[in-house]
């Protein structure tokens, strides 16, 4: 029997339904639409629609979900990172089982729910609309549903738990020693986060940036609830040709280019990070010993057995 | 009255007005973005007692969200095929899962390098790929092939739903198995158990929590499926995602909060069992949330 016998029936059942559907797209993308009642056809084979796929009307959208993915990303990073910390670090460790359950309830509500609940939000003639203007910070009723700050908003929400999670075990994995030691060797602790306790959490960022950069990039559900005409993205455009257009080959031929911007652009972002702390490494050489960011696995004397919460209780 | 007991409030209120600033900041932030969180959650609980005809617009305060339920047979059978849904394939991303994972684990290679790379491609393929991909290919079993069982409508959502948890099953008990010493299984054939009985009697046990887990969360997953859902649903068997899904073209009405509601607190149980089994096979809160967002 050889190594991997076990694993045969879960790799059938991806090549199956996985491998050769995925492939059938890229194969359609190849291919036309026939004519009104045709959804694809392959006789000639071309880049036409790839072409068509980035035509100005097409590409407007494509410019609009990258900046969305972008911003988006970038939100969750800048809102999820102090929350993450201060889950890790500051709270009390008997309640941090449950902080974590906190953050894991919104991220199991069902995902096109919490975007009804801000649409109900956001609504011009919701109760935040008619708080605010009492209040007197806006004239008007609020006038954001279905725009792209909507969808902003939207997606900050819906990828946010999957920033602060990463995040949360990166900065817990750190650990109080080493903090401490950075402090009796004189660091403030401003120095501390930037030279010690952040580098460390490197393996956390990376994960909780491409966890939310990947999915955001695909969303469909967000764009559809909140978006409207002005907030499109390409998942719906993908959608609208599959179903609306029944242009299968388009569809395909977007779908594939989603793929290749969602994997230009994390090759990209790696890059430019890599080009950017090229010449932050021989300083942090010195505080980490060898610079690897290897697992700080030993000083982790931390939670677990001490927490008296239930997650999820 | 003595040095110490001079400086012990002096000392306790210099360290109380040094924790104060970014402390305090981070305590609030992180209130904030909690409030934040919850807020839509708490609005969708909140409208699912409304007694208006609209989502959007409050009315009043009763349970007339929750009567239209039982009153309404869509919603109902929308919800039921969304269990029977998740069930099946909670067992099957079960079954493929927890055999990649032993053979993850117990049986590594070269193999392991490239399964992991297919596993990872299908965590980070957008859904919306999955799903308009699934759906021609699944016409092609059923109407070009003439496999009958692809035009089942359970079939077709469980096909769709299996994928990304078959995925995250794989990683869980690999995880768990990875972390357990193989001499258990190695003194059970010293001890002349055939393999089988080795694999029945002393891996499949060691492995339960994470099996378990991974089933309760294949089975959360599926039942908030809704991208792949809307593509390969056939009308007839619609899950309850995609019922709300078109609701929303048609407006939005309280019994949508309400079914949401409903399944919100189910998904919560059976992810207070998941946590729950984790903790007494001995995870830490940490190694929990890992291993529920899947990383």
């Amino acid at each position: 029997m050889p190594r991997f016998a076990l694993a045969i029936p879960a790799w059938a059942w991806l090549l199956v339904f996985f491998i050769a559907p995925v492939a059938m797209v890229v194969w359609f993308s190849f291919g036309y639409k026939p004519g009104i009642f045709g959804t694809h056809a392959n006789d000639v084979l071309s880049f036409d629609r790839y072409l068509e796929a980035l035509s100005p009307t097409f590409f407007s959208t494509f410019l609009n979900t990258l900046w969305i993915g972008l911003a988006g990303t970038a939100l969750c990073l800048v809102i999820g990172l102090p929350v993450a910390y201060w889950m890790a670090v500051k709270a009390p460790p008997s309640r941090r089982g449950l902080l974590i359950a906190l953050v894991m309830v919104p991220f199991w509500t069902n995902f096109l729910v919490r975007t009804i609940g801000w649409q109900v939000i956001l609504a011009p003639e919701g109760w935040l609309s008619s708080l605010l203007q009492d209040v007197g910070l806006i004239a008007g009723p609020i006038d954001i549903l279905y725009t792209r700050t909507a969808v902003l908003i939207g997606v900050v929400y819906n990828y946010l738990p999957l920033m602060i999670l990463p995040l949360y075990v990166a900065f817990d994995r750190v650990g109080a020693p080493l903090r401490e030691a950075s402090k009796d060797l004189g660091a403030d602790r401003w120095r501390t986060f930037v030279r010690v306790t952040l580098p460390l959490a490197r393996p956390g960022l990376i994960a909780g940036v491409l966890l939310v950069f990947i999915p955001l990039m695909g969303d469909y559900i967000t764009a559809t609830v909140l978006g409207g005409a002005k907030g499109n993205m390409v998942g719906q455009l993908v959608a609208s040709q599959f179903q609306a257009a029944q242009n299968w080959a388009l569809g395909s031929a977007m779908a594939v280019m989603l793929i290749v911007v969602i994997m230009l652009t994390v090759a990209i972002g790696a890059l430019v990070v890599w080009l950017v702390v090229i010449p932050f490494r021989s300083r942090n050489r010195l505080v980490l010993g060898d610079g690897r960011e290897e697992a700080p696995a030993a000083p982790v004397a931390v939670p677990a057995d001490r927490e008296p919460q239930e997650v999820g209780s | 009255m003595t040095i110490r007991e001079a400086q012990a409030p002096m000392e306790s209120k210099v360290r109380r007005s040094k924790r104060s600033w970014s402390d305090v900041a981070l305590s609030v932030w992180g209130v904030l973005v909690f409030l934040f969180l919850f807020a839509p959650i708490i609005v969708i609980i909140v409208s699912a007692f409304n007694t208006g005809r609209l989502l959007v617009a409050w009315d009043g305060f009763g349970f007339d969200g929750f009567v239209a339920l039982l009153e309404k047979p869509a919603i109902r059978d929308a919800v039921w095929v969304s269990i029977q849904t998740g069930a099946i394939a909670a067992l099957v991303a079960t079954l493929l899962g927890t055999l990649a994972g032993i053979a993850m684990a117990r049986h590594p290679g070269k193999w392991v390098f490239w399964f992991i790379g297919l596993l990872l491609l299908v965590s980070v393929t957008p859904e919306i790929v999955d799903a308009v991909a699934l759906l021609p290919w699944l016409v092609f079993l059923g109407q070009d092939l003439g496999i009958g069982l692809f035009n089942d409508g359970i079939v077709r959502l469980v096909v769709g739903h299996s994928l990304f948890s078959t995925a995250v099953v794989s990683y869980i008990v690999r995880a768990r198995l990875v972390g357990l010493d193989a001499q258990l299984e190695e003194a059970s054939a010293d001890l002349y158990a055939k393999p089988f009985a080795t694999f029945r009697r002393v891996t499949l046990p060691l492995a339960m929590p994470a099996v378990l887990a991974g089933f309760l969360l294949s089975f959360t997953l599926s039942l908030d499926n809704t991208i792949i859902a809307a593509f390969v649903q056939v009308s007839g068997t619609t899950p309850w995602p995609v019922y709300v899904l078109s609701a929303l073209r048609s407006g939005l009405r309280p019994e949508i909060a309400s079914v949401s509601t409903i399944m919100l607190v189910l998904t919560l149980v059976a992810l207070g069992l998941v946590a729950f089994v984790l903790r007494r096979a001995g995870d830490s809160a940490t190694q929990i949330a890992r291993t529920m967002t899947g990383n």
